[in-house]
């Protein structure tokens, strides 16, 4: 049986006139059925536009370059419209970060959802309205029967969050794809939702892909993690090798700006600099302005993802890679940060203290 | 940077139920700044007339630079035609930069662009400025970058105009990598 999602060698530009922005770079990924996959990455790197292309939503001046996105192995770049569209809801659904995106303010929540259970699965009007009233209480919605009729805008923002994951649900995909579901909400809601969202994952045998920049939501949620940079993974691993054995430097600093209990908005700010625009990258490794580890040879050239074991360039089937001049021709200086494990629970908020929680320092030794 | 859920890219449809919703506001606006400036020039210039308008500058602030040292140039484009002008373009690269020939100071070709004409839209009298910088590194293969030597380099930016070589809407600086 073919993989659930295959997507290979995918590259998006778009063509303005400050330049062609490369916004997803020759990326390649799979996701299994079933599995929960994350991709994480600081805003810009590129996240949204790869989940939107995946449904053939870019549209000019966006430019699927080239690549293949196989679902259960078909290309989903050579169907026609009326085929992705039809793929759209019943096999692949997407949670978008926010209601104006998913839903229609004009219609009832209720109504969105019912019509689209009745197109999508042949449902009669009456049998609609049941299987809707029956998601909306799943997704934790009270009084479902009554909100049914609420529209869009009745609803506070978790509530819309959760409309917007029975929209996802209706129609019984194998793929969700959850791009920053719970970005817009606040910390206590976020973590009932991700809990739900993977409860209801799992009942439903549903594959997720689930967008965030933050990791600490990856640890509630996934099972395998790819870390973007600049419209490219840099590292792709299961998600307790990349808390506990982190291979890329930008990884770590993503480490080091979890939130701390009770600072919401105080995140810890270790990577200095921002993404670079991706109409113009450094030369060489994308990151190497912001590492703190680069050399000379980051400069001249980019690393491909690679194997941390073997040191051999990483494929699909590799279970921990990192795109890091170390695990190639190797740094002079070496890599050296601490990864401390904080088992006593509660000081990084955003994990789960129960699995233990890994913070990263990244410290340079010897000179400069 | 650009957001892809408040731009035009993306795909919308209020009628499908698992598509992007259309966003109310911004579209009418989008449909009024664009369709009649863009006749407009259509209606009334030749192809000739029109690249005239347009004039191109590069400059760069100094012209020696040490070795190592990032170029910052500046590119302006400017429609001196107290009406709007639309370039036809080879391809939806509008226009673009090079060092010594290389596009982008890259010697292997980066992208494989659309084949399909663009359009570069000026509104009247509109200077379009776009800052930039060449880290002094040439690209020589895919994954690989070297430093430039000392010597003098030229800088050069021009609009992808339709139909080939077309030196008015384009220009060059030269600038001088010293030890
Ligand atoms: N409509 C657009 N026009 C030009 N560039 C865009 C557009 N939409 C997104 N981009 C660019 O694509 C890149 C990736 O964006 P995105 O996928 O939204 O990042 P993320 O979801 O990781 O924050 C960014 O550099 C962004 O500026
Ligand atoms: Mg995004």
């Amino acid at each position: 049986m073919p993989p659930l999602l295959e997507v290979k060698d995918l590259t998006v530009r778009f063509y303005t006139q400050e330049g062609v922005v490369t916004a997803v770079d020759n990326l390649s990924y799979r996701i299994e059925r079933g599995e929960k996959f994350g991709v994480v990455g600081e805003s810009g790197a590129g996240k949204s536009v790869t989940a939107l292309s995946v449904l053939r939503l870019i549209e000019s001046p966006g430019q699927i370059e080239s690549g293949e996105i196989l679902f259960k192995g078909q290309n989903l770049l050579e169907l026609s419209e009326s085929e992705i569209r039809s793929i759209r809801g019943n096999e692949i659904a997407m949670v978008f970060q926010d209601a104006q995106t998913a839903l229609n303010p004009v219609y009832t929540v209720g109504e969105q959802i019912a019509e689209a259970i009745e197109h999508h699965m042949g449902y009669s009007e009456a049998e609609a309205r049941d299987r809707t009233i029956q998601l909306l209480d799943r997704v934790g919605i009270p009084e479902a029967e009554t909100r049914f009729s609420d529209y869009p805008h009745e609803f506070s923002g978790g509530m819309q969050q959760r409309a917007i994951i029975a929209m996802a649900l209706s129609c019984d995909p194998d793929l969700i794809i959850a791009d920053e579901p719970t970005t817009a909400l606040d910390v206590t809601i976020e973590t009932q939702i991700l809990d739900e969202l993977r409860e209801l994952a799992e009942s439903f045998d549903t594959a997720i892909q689930l967008i965030t920049h933050d990791l600490g939501v990856i640890a509630e949620v996934c099972d395998r993690v790819m870390v973007m940079y600049a419209g490219k993974p840099v590292e792709v691993a299961p998600v307790e090798e990349l808390y506990y054995n982190p291979k890329h430097p930008y990884t770590v600093g993503l480490m080091s700006s979890i939130p701390r209990v009770g600072s919401e908005s105080d995140r810890l700010q270790t990577i200095p600099g921002t993404m670079p625009d991706l109409i113009e990258l450094p030369s060489g490794c994308s990151f190497h302005p912001r590492c703190p580890f680069a050399e000379e040879s980051c400069t001249r050239s980019e690393p491909p993802l690679t194997d941390v074991d073997s040191g051999r360039q990483a494929t699909l089937d590799t279970p921990h890679a990192a795109a890091c001049i170390e695990y190639t021709e190797g740094l002079a200086e070496g890599l050296t940060y601490a990864v401390e494990i904080d088992d006593s629970g509660g000081d990084i908020g955003a994990i789960d203290a129960a699995d233990g929680t890994a913070a990263a320092t990244s410290e340079r030794d010897g000179d400069d | 940077m650009r957001r892809i859920y408040e731009s035009d890219a993306l795909y919308r449809d209020d009628d499908e139920a698992h598509a992007p919703k259309e966003r109310k506001r911004q579209t009418t606006l989008q449909s009024f700044r664009h369709v009649p400036s863009a006749a407009l020039s259509d209606a009334f210039l030749p192809q000739r007339l029109r690249r005239r308008c347009i004039s191109v500058d590069v400059r760069s602030p100094n012209s020696t630079y040490r070795v190592g040292e990032p170029i910052p140039f500046r590119v302006t484009l400017r429609n001196r035609a107290p009406i709007a002008v639309t370039i036809p373009t080879a391809s939806p690269v509008l226009w673009e930069w090079s060092v010594d020939g290389n596009v982008e100071a890259s010697a292997v070709p980066l992208r494989d662009p659309p084949d399909e004409p663009g359009r570069f839209h000026f509104g009247r009298g509109e200077r379009k400025e776009f800052q930039k910088r060449w880290d002094q590194r040439f690209r020589v293969e895919r994954h690989e970058w070297e430093p430039a030597e000392p010597g003098t380099y030229t800088i050069a930016a021009g609009i992808n105009v339709a139909g080939g070589a077309q030196t008015r809407l384009r220009a060059e600086t030269t600038v001088e990598i010293v030890r």
